[in-house]
């Protein structure tokens, strides 16, 4: 059975076939993460290398309407270990 | 003695009725129950969505929808929904 | 023990075939693989994409997914691997 045609049958298997490629991290608290994949587990768990990360800080302090300045801040790190319980999404490099 | 029923019997009767599914948070589901699972994931259909945001209400309609147990607080059979008085 | 069953009656009707459609979660996730779905977070975020496949924790691979934040497209991916835990709903966007 493989209806999408792209050898996937569970969704883990889309991040086994991203292992050592970059990916794309979505996390609670308004974080993302790319870097390269190097190990996961069932809970999705990860350790990532050569990671820039972005935090999208709102500052709504002043601002007329809830419509507050959006600050980025971003930052590099070697290597990293990403709890899975955070993890909201991850895409890995585009299969096309 | 008295009739024991259990709680999930009394959803599984519900199936093909309309029901109304509160949330733990600002969120609420009405449709009609075409089945459900021990963790009380529920399949419904011609849904309604009710979100109470700080802008106000917003409804969303949509099709057949799976919706996760996990965060669902109450449910009332029978019933319309919010709107139903 | 004087209880002997009833020989099978002509009247009864024979046991009803088996559903195929019983509108479980289970066929419901077998009817709509493949298919265009809405998947709300529980922070209210949408992913619009085809999916590829979930498993028991509600973990989801999707394609040609589309990220949208209230009504407006933030983000593109090929694919993407999303957590279960996070999901509200999964609903066919497309006839089933």
């Amino acid at each position: 059975m493989d209806p999408s045609a792209s050898g996937i049958q569970e969704p883990f298997d889309l991040i086994r076939l991203s292992l050592s490629e970059r990916v794309f991290v979505k996390l609670r608290g308004d974080r993302e993460l790319t870097g390269i994949l190097h190990a996961y587990d069932g809970h999705m768990n990860l350790i990532l290398s050569d990671v820039e990360e972005t935090i999208m800080i709102v500052d709504t302090e002043g601002a007329p309407d809830g419509q507050g300045t959006v600050n980025v801040a971003k930052r590099r790190m070697e290597m990293l270990f990403v709890r899975g319980d955070g993890v909201i999404l991850v895409s890995p490099p585009s299969r096309t | 003695m008295a009739s024991q029923i259990l709680p999930l019997e009394l959803i599984d009767r519900c199936i093909g009725s309309r029901i109304w599914v509160i949330m733990k948070g600002d969120r609420e589901f009405t449709g009609t129950l075409l089945g459900f699972d021990d963790f009380v994931n529920m399949v419904l259909e011609d849904v309604t969505e009710y979100e109470t945001t700080p802008e106000g209400k917003k409804e969303t309609k949509l099709a057949q929808t799976l919706l996760n147990g996990n965060n669902i607080c109450m449910l009332i059979p029978g019933s319309a929904g919010p709107d139903d008085n | 023990m004087d209880d002997t069953p009833p020989p099978p009656s002509e009247q009864s009707p024979p046991p009803p075939p088996p559903a195929t459609h019983t509108g479980s979660p289970t066929d419901f996730l077998k009817g709509v693989v493949g298919k265009r779905v809405i998947v709300r977070l529980t922070s209210g975020v949408d992913y619009r994409g085809i999916l590829s496949c979930l498993d028991g924790y509600m973990n989801i691979a999707l394609e040609q997914t589309e990220e949208h934040v209230n009504g407006v497209v933030t983000n593109r991916y090929g694919d993407a691997f999303i957590r279960g835990n996070n999901v509200l709903y999964i609903s066919a966007a497309e006839v089933l």
